[in-house]
């Protein structure tokens, strides 16, 4: 079962902030929702276990997330794999990096979701929704996190 | 933790995990085999056992710990002073059976519906059952038995209304 | 000793609807089924699956599974390998199958590894903590894109091909021409979807080796005993007199409970290892996900006719989806077993089938789910076939059938694909099935509502079915002949036990095996005991699958009866002081000619065989017969389906459903019509609820009751039943096999009345299940074109 979605974010902050600001595995794991630890394993690579509750399937789904920031600064590509209670959930990110008006930055986002096993069976109609709301809230939360407090890197 | 239970009559004071099925608490702590189990998401109701008089429970939906404090009744508990129970006879009689896996759940339920509703006709009762799955007899026969044995528990003494 | 005759009082004898005899312990809750047993020290079993339809196993970590305290141990196929049990045969012996996964998995859910624990819940838990690496591969998911060989899938093999066998039977040429050369002709592909059996009790095992004897006792879920017994033996080289298989009471079978599943192989190769009993109790996702599917054949039906609607042939052509191994429940020597049925209940001067078999990530399996080895997919085929034409031909299809039927007088009928029918009068039990449905009232019916734009459909199949395998000069299984066995002793008093090799699921045998021996010997059937399932006593038999227990064991339990009865005669010559040849059966006893009024009854004779034996015969009162059947039996049915569709929701509502079935001598009515409500309903359920269907990526999408639609009380119609009566000339007592029947004759009768009742919307076809989405989608689409 392939899912696509993608999204749209502006942020109120400069473009090298975000950048620096996701090129950061410990930002981007604290981004994720529903995460109940994460191990930086090295500058662009992160495990996480998070929590899952998809109709009858329960419990914790350990991922491997990889960060592959591309040259030039204005693409970050994502790549995360894992699962947990016998299912296998591929996803692959990757949003471009833009200078917006203003000051500020915008992150044009398309994401892939490969689902195998019980995971897969529950069906679109429950998988969809929440595959979704993972991917937006972490995106979501990007913007959050960078409007909420002052970056931990100055701009320029 | 510890729970008190009464099954069938007897009150059975166990120790059990907090995660325990009250459907393994009866089949395994107390070897009440008769109710059964047929899937993994309370879909088939081969499970049912009857709570506190005349609620029809998926034993597999509850933990045993829940079950502290209460009554249950099982399908080996509907045998009174050595005679069957007039559904039991009227699952018989009518052919309401055939390879007995989900009868002791339909019984339960059936003893359940009978004791909210002495009289059902043929749609209340293919309601009450819809919980319940049968792969061999296609329920024509299961409806008839519950009217049968309705009929003959009311024919004598009919039974007050429990509502 | 003698008294007057006393004849078997007539509720005893064959015919009657006796109340059942195994009824009495499971209205109780005390039927024995598999996971009632418990023993000694048993550990369980719990499987780890793999999530990839197809992928490289790189690497397994047992390490965290192992330090759960409980864990006893974790096995994976490189373990199994180094006792050579990996793999073992597929049922016919043509391929082989992994136990559990070895360098590849092949389907989703593939066993992988097995953790043995102290608790159901340990293991369950220590599964979880088994870590598996793959490194996943393209998968192939249907047949079609298999048959490309781009991705190889069996890399063990030496032919690097997808493609398994090609199987045909008849006349190609001729078929061709006949086709060409007719007024009319229709080709369609209908699709009989892969389901599954999803008997409510899952499979399951209790293997116990016990070191001081040297036995190993197998509780298993077993349609067929004593062939896994023999199977168990070869594979792993135990003697057969060491294994010892117990089949208790089955939560039914239909078919799932016929094959050797990797959950037994790695419980009783632990029990063997570790030496105590280990259970493996599968979940209803195991059951639906890694064993038994049935079905998954995709048809081309072509018939050709003149336009005054005689048909002149047929041709089918199919694609089959095996799965990962070829482990197709069939005879060895009917690779797509008894699929040349599919010429049905018609005369046709020619007729052609081919089919061609392949590899796909899917689970393995192939098991006749309430079916004679494909007899239902082809009964699908002709009555989806025939249906087509007749609308084609503007012609009624009951009128259509009644046209081409096999004649009364042409049987023994041989069909052009090689069977000889054995006996039947379809016109008569059509016309029967037409006149009490009020077929002609319901088609003005229909035509006033069409009028008004009101969907209401008619469907009718008149299907004939191949059961009872099998003769053994055509039918046997990894060599075994398809004979089945039984064995009967009178007691003393009258009393007898009746042993059998097969296996009832829920079928009644212990009520209809008891009536037969009953009927044969004069004794009261409520004291013979019906013992199956237990191969340290039971004769060696092939089991219960393929409606084969009455034509094949029922004949059998006669058989052995007659046998009884033979020397019943020589012991009553003795006690009526009379010569054997003046001695007749009749009225359920014993009388000499000559001697009015006089009669012994089988009671007096049995004690006399243990107390007052003839003089020149040995004492006791028992016989085994092993039969071997001259040939199939073809039990058939009228059956009709009146629907209304509700275009706007796609709402299929069965008003009615007559079944009118013909499987000769009738043993006990009431379980006959159990049986019949029962395979309807199995049947109703194909028709509009269950698949289990595959996304893109080679995910399984129906893995539990959620997803497999199992009907309930509330969709399941009321189902109106009848019958006609043609013995069969070849079985002893004329019987001809019924628990199939229903289930292969009914998806077309539903198929065909929906596809009636959208005829004025153009639809010709749509494939099984005709769930409300489709339906709704086709209303649609036609209302919009």
């Amino acid at each position: 079962m392939n899912l696509q979605y993608s999204g749209h974010e502006e942020i109120p902050a400069g473009r090298e902030v975000v950048w620096a600001f996701i090129n950061e595995p410990r930002n981007v794991a604290g981004c994720m929702p529903d995460v109940l630890e994460s191990t930086v394993v090295d500058a662009h690579t992160f495990d996480a276990v998070v929590q899952v509750a998809v109709g009858p399937v329960r419990g914790k789904f350990k991922f491997h997330v990889v960060l592959d920031p591309q040259s030039g600064g204005d693409r970050m590509n994502m790549k995360i794999s894992g699962g947990g209670l016998g299912s296998v959930v591929d996803l692959t990110a990757g949003s471009d990096i833009a200078a917006a008006p203003g000051g500020g930055t915008t992150l044009d986002w398309k994401a892939t979701a490969t689902m195998r096993g019980p995971v897969a069976a529950i069906g679109g109609r429950v998988i969809d929704a929440q595959a979704k709301r993972i991917i937006t809230t972490t995106f979501e939360n990007v913007k959050t996190r960078l409007t909420a407090s002052p970056p931990p890197v100055a701009a320029g | 933790m510890k729970i008190s239970v009464t099954v069938n009559g007897t009150l059975y004071e166990r120790e059990v995990e907090p995660r325990t099925l009250l459907v393994y608490f009866l089949r395994e702590a107390l070897g009440l085999t008769g109710t059964h189990v047929g899937c993994d998401t309370s879909s088939c109701g081969v499970c049912v056992v009857v709570l506190d008089g005349d609620r029809a429970v998926k034993s597999c939906t509850m933990f045993a710990a829940m079950a502290d404090g209460h009554d249950i009744t099982t399908v080996e508990g509907l045998v009174q002073g050595g005679k069957l129970h007039p559904l039991q006879q009227a699952f018989w009689d009518c052919h309401g059976l055939q390879c007995g896996y989900c009868t002791p759940g339909m019984l339960m339920t059936s003893y359940a519906l009978l004791k909210h509703q002495p009289n059902p006709d043929e749609p209340a009762i293919r309601e009450a059952l819809a919980g319940n799955l049968c792969r061999c007899t296609g329920y024509q026969n299961i409806v008839k038995a519950v009217q049968q044995a309705a009929a003959e528990t009311n024919a004598p003494a009919p039974e007050p209304v429990a509502t | 000793m003698s008294t007057t005759a006393e004849p078997t009082p007539d509720k005893y004898s064959l015919g009657q609807s006796m109340k059942r005899k195994e009824d009495p312990r499971f209205i109780r809750g005390a039927g024995n089924f598999l996971d009632d047993i418990v023993l000694p020290g048993m550990l369980w079993l719990s499987i780890v699956h793999s999530p990839y339809p197809h992928a490289r196993l790189v690497k397994i970590d047992k390490t965290a599974a192992l330090a759960v305290p409980g864990v006893v141990a974790v096995l994976t196929g490189e373990d199994l390998a180094a006792h050579n049990l990996a793999w073992i045969p597929t049922f016919h012996g043509y391929d082989k199958q992994m136990i559990l996964a070895v360098g590849k998995v092949l389907f989703q859910y593939q066993e992988v590894a097995g953790v043995i624990a102290t608790s159901r819940e340990i293991a369950q838990d220590a599964a979880e903590l088994v870590d598996v690496e793959y490194e996943p591969l393209d998968p192939v998911v249907n047949p079609f894109q298999s048959r490309e060989d781009k991705i190889i899938l069996r890399d063990d093999r030496e032919n690097k091909t997808n493609h398994i066998y090609h199987w045909e039977v008849g006349k190609r040429d001729a078929t061709d021409a006949a086709i060409a050369a007719s007024d009319v002709s229709i080709k369609e592909r209908v699709v009989f979807q892969r389901c599954h059996p999803a008997p409510l009790e899952p499979c399951g095992i209790v293997a116990d080796m016990d070191a001081a004897t040297g036995r190993l006792t197998l509780y298993l879920t077993s349609q067929a005993p004593h062939a896994h017994r023999t199977v168990v033996s070869l594979v792993t080289g135990i003697p057969e007199d060491k294994i010892h298989v117990i089949s208790p009471d089955l939560g039914g079978g239909f078919g799932n409970k016929v094959p050797v599943y990797p959950g037994y192989v790695v419980a009783a190769a632990a029990s063997v290892v570790i030496g105590v009993p280990v259970k493996w109790i599968e979940t209803r996702t195991e059951n639906l996900t890694t064993t038994g599917f049935a079905r998954d054949y995709h048809m081309d039906v072509e018939i050709g006719a003149t336009k005054d609607g005689k048909v002149t042939a047929l041709k089918v052509t199919t694609v089959a989806d095996h799965g990962a191994f070829d482990a197709a429940a069939d005879p060895t020597k009917y690779p797509a077993g008894l699929f040349g049925i599919v010429t049905g209940s018609y005369d046709f001067a020619n007729a052609f089938t081919e089919l061609d078999a392949y590899f796909t990530n899917k689970a393995p399996g192939g098991v006749a789910y309430r079916c004679s080895f494909r007899v239902t997919e082809a009964s699908f085929a002709i009555e989806r076939g025939m249906e087509i034409l007749a609308r084609k031909l503007n012609m009624d299809p009951a009128e259509l059938r009644l046209k081409n039927f096999v004649k009364k007088e042409q049987f023994p009928y041989p069909s052009p694909l090689g069977f000889v029918y054995d006996s039947g009068d379809y016109h008569l039990t059509l016309r029967k099935a037409l006149d009490m449905i009020g077929y002609d009232e319901l088609r003005k019916e229909q035509a006033e509502k069409r009028k008004r734009g009101e969907l209401m459909g008619i469907g009718i199949s008149t299907f004939t079915e191949a059961v009872g395998a099998g003769p053994s000069k055509h039918f046997d299984i990894m060599g075994i002949k398809m004979f089945d066995s039984a064995e009967i002793r009178v007691h003393p008093t009258g009393s007898a036990i009746l042993r059998a090799g097969t296996k009832s699921q829920g079928q009644g045998h212990e009520t209809t095996w008891a009536q037969i021996a009953a009927d044969e010997l004069g004794l009261d059937p409520q004291n013979i005991m019906v013992e199956e399932g237990d191969t340290d006593t039971a004769p060696y038999g092939l089991g219960t699958y393929a409606s084969r227990s009455t034509p094949v064991a029922g004949g059998a339990i006669a058989m052995a009866a007659r046998k009884i009865r033979e020397k019943a005669r020589k012991i009553a010559a003795h006690l009526l002081e009379a010569s054997v040849d003046d001695i007749e059966w009749e009225n359920h006893a014993f009388h000499a000619k000559g001697l009015p009024g006089k009669a012994i009854t089988m009671q007096e004779i049995a004690f006399a065989a243990y107390t007052n034996p003839a003089p020149d015969s040995e004492p006791g009162l028992e016989a085994t017969f092993y039969y071997d059947p001259p040939n199939l039996t073809f039990p058939y049915g009228a059956y009709i389906a009146v629907v209304d569709v509700d275009p706007e929701t796609g709402f299929v509502k069965v008003r009615r459903f007559l079944a009118i079935d013909d499987c000769g001598t009738v043993i006990n009515p009431m379980i006959v019509e159990g049986q019949i409500h029962g395979g309807l309903t199995e049947g109703f359920a194909i028709a509009f609820m269950q698949e289990i269907a595959f996304d893109e990526s080679g995910n399984n999408l129906n893995t539990n009751f959620t997803e497999y639609l199992v009907p309930t009380s509330l969709e399941t119609p009321h189902w109106e039943t009848s019958s006609t009566c043609t013995p069969s000339p070849h079985h002893p007592i004329g019987a001809k096999g019924v628990g199939e029947s229903p289930n292969v004759g009914s998806p077309a009768a539903f198929v065909n009345a929906v596809m009636d009742a959208l005829a004025p919307l153009g639809v010709t076809h749509i494939d099984m299940p005709l769930t409300r989405e489709k339906v709704w989608r086709a209303c649609r689409e036609a209302s919009t074109a």
